[in-house]
C-alpha cells in the first residue's frame, strides 16, 4: 500500500509498483476495437505505460498529448495509455484530440490490472480507478523504470520515463 | 442468466433482472460530483432507470436524449441513466448534448450494481459492461416494469416505459 494525495487529501493505493528489475505482470486489457489485449503481444519491443485516472480529465489529456508526440517522432516506440475509461471515451478523445500513435487500453472488463500493478485507489475521491503512475519495461518484459506520482493531480516526470524508454 | 444478442452475436448476462412486484436492490453508485448515490436517496419519488453499456455510444445516446425530454415534462419522476462509463465521460456527453434532466450514475468503483440487477454482460465483446435495461420503480422502490433489450444495439420500448410511469 503506498500513500499519496489527490488534491492535497491523503489516499492510498492497493499495493505497490512492480520493483525495478523484477518481470511486468502480464495483464489482459480491452483496446479501441474491444480487442483483448496482453503484455505479451508487445513482446520484443520497450513499453511505456503511462497509468492513470481517467482521459477526460486535464492532467491525463495533458500527458496523453505529451507522449502522443513523442511517439509521434519515434514510431517504433510502444506508448500504452491505461485507464478505467471505457474504450468509447478513450477513442473519444483519441479522435478529438488527433493522439493516434499511442495506444489506449481500458480497464472495462475488470479491475486486475489495476491490482496487479498496485494502483488501484482505495479510497478518496477516486476510489476505485487507479492513481497515476508510469511503468517502463524492456523487450523481455523487465521492469527498467516506474514512477508513481505522489500527488495524482500532477503531471509524471516525462524526461525520465522517455530517458528509460531509450 | 439470461440471453440477448450483441450486434446480432449472442451475449449472456450475470442473472435476471429484479422480478416485478419486488422490491428493487439497494445500490452504490457514483454520481457527476463524485458523490455516492444509493436508491434510498430518491425515495419517495418514482424511478426510471435506463441501464446501458455507454453514453459515447450511438443508441445508449439516443436513448438518453429521450429520456431527458420525458424526465423534463415529468418532474415528479427521477430519470437514473446507470452505465460503467467514468462520472468524467457521462459530465462530458451531457454537458455536450445540454442534457439537464436526467440524473447520470456510474459504476466507476465497482460492479455490484450490474451484479445485483443481473444486468452484467459475461461474454461479447463488451463483456464487463451492462446490458441495456429499463426499470420503472415506485415511490417505495417496488418494481413496477422492467425490459430487458433483446439486442442491445437497439432503443428500449419508451412507450411501455413511459406508461408504467403513469
Amino acid at each position: 500500500m503506498a500513500d499519496i494525495t489527490h488534491r492535497g487529501n491523503p489516499v492510498h493505493t492497493i499495493g505497490e509498483l512492480p520493483a525495478v528489475g523484477n518481470t511486468a505482470p502480464d495483464f489482459r486489457l480491452t483496446d479501441a476495437n474491444l480487442n483483448d489485449v496482453s503484455l505479451a503481444d508487445f513482446r520484443g519491443k520497450k513499453k511505456l505505460l503511462n497509468i492513470f485516472p481517467s482521459i477526460d480529465t486535464p492532467t491525463c489529456a495533458l500527458s496523453t498529448r505529451k507522449f502522443n508526440e513523442y511517439a509521434t517522432k519515434h514510431p517504433n516506440a510502444v506508448i500504452l495509455m491505461v485507464s478505467a475509461d471505457l474504450p468509447f471515451a478513450q477513442q473519444h478523445f483519441c479522435s478529438v484530440e488527433n493522439t493516434h500513435n499511442v495506444k489506449t487500453l481500458s480497464m472495462m472488463r475488470d479491475r486486475h490490472f489495476a491490482k496487479d500493478y498496485g494502483v488501484l485507489l482505495l479510497d478518496g475521491l477516486y476510489q476505485g480507478i487507479t492513481a497515476r503512475a508510469i511503468v517502463v519495461i524492456d523487450e523481455n518484459d523487465k521492469v527498467v523504470y516506474t514512477e508513481l506520482v505522489p500527488e495524482i493531480r500532477q503531471e509524471p516526470n516525462y524526461d525520465q520515463a522517455l530517458a528509460a524508454l531509450k | 442468466m439470461a440471453n440477448v444478442l450483441f450486434k446480432g452475436t449472442p451475449a449472456h448476462t450475470s442473472g435476471e433482472l429484479p422480478k416485478v412486484g419486488s422490491k428493487a436492490p439497494d445500490f452504490k453508485l457514483t454520481a457527476g460530483d463524485l458523490s455516492e448515490v444509493s436508491l434510498a436517496n430518491f425515495k419517495g419519488k418514482k424511478k426510471l432507470l435506463s441501464i446501458a453499456h455507454s453514453l459515447d455510444t450511438g443508441t445508449c445516446a439516443d436513448a438518453t436524449k429521450r429520456f431527458n425530454d420525458f424526465a423534463k415534462n415529468h418532474p415528479d419522476v427521477v430519470v437514473l441513466v446507470v452505465t460503467a462509463d467514468l462520472p468524467f465521460a457521462q459530465s462530458r456527453f451531457c454537458t455536450g448534448e445540454g442534457l439537464k434532466n436526467v440524473v447520470t450514475l456510474s459504476m466507476m468503483r465497482d460492479r455490484h450494481f450490474a451484479k445485483d440487477y443481473g444486468v452484467l454482460l459475461t461474454d461479447s465483446p463488451i463483456a464487463g459492461l451492462c446490458a441495456r435495461s429499463t426499470l420503472v420503480l415506485d415511490e417505495n422502490d417496488k418494481v413496477l416494469y422492467t425490459q430487458l433489450g433483446p439486442e442491445i444495439t437497439v432503443e428500449p420500448d419508451y412507450d411501455k416505459a413511459f406508461a408504467a410511469l403513469k
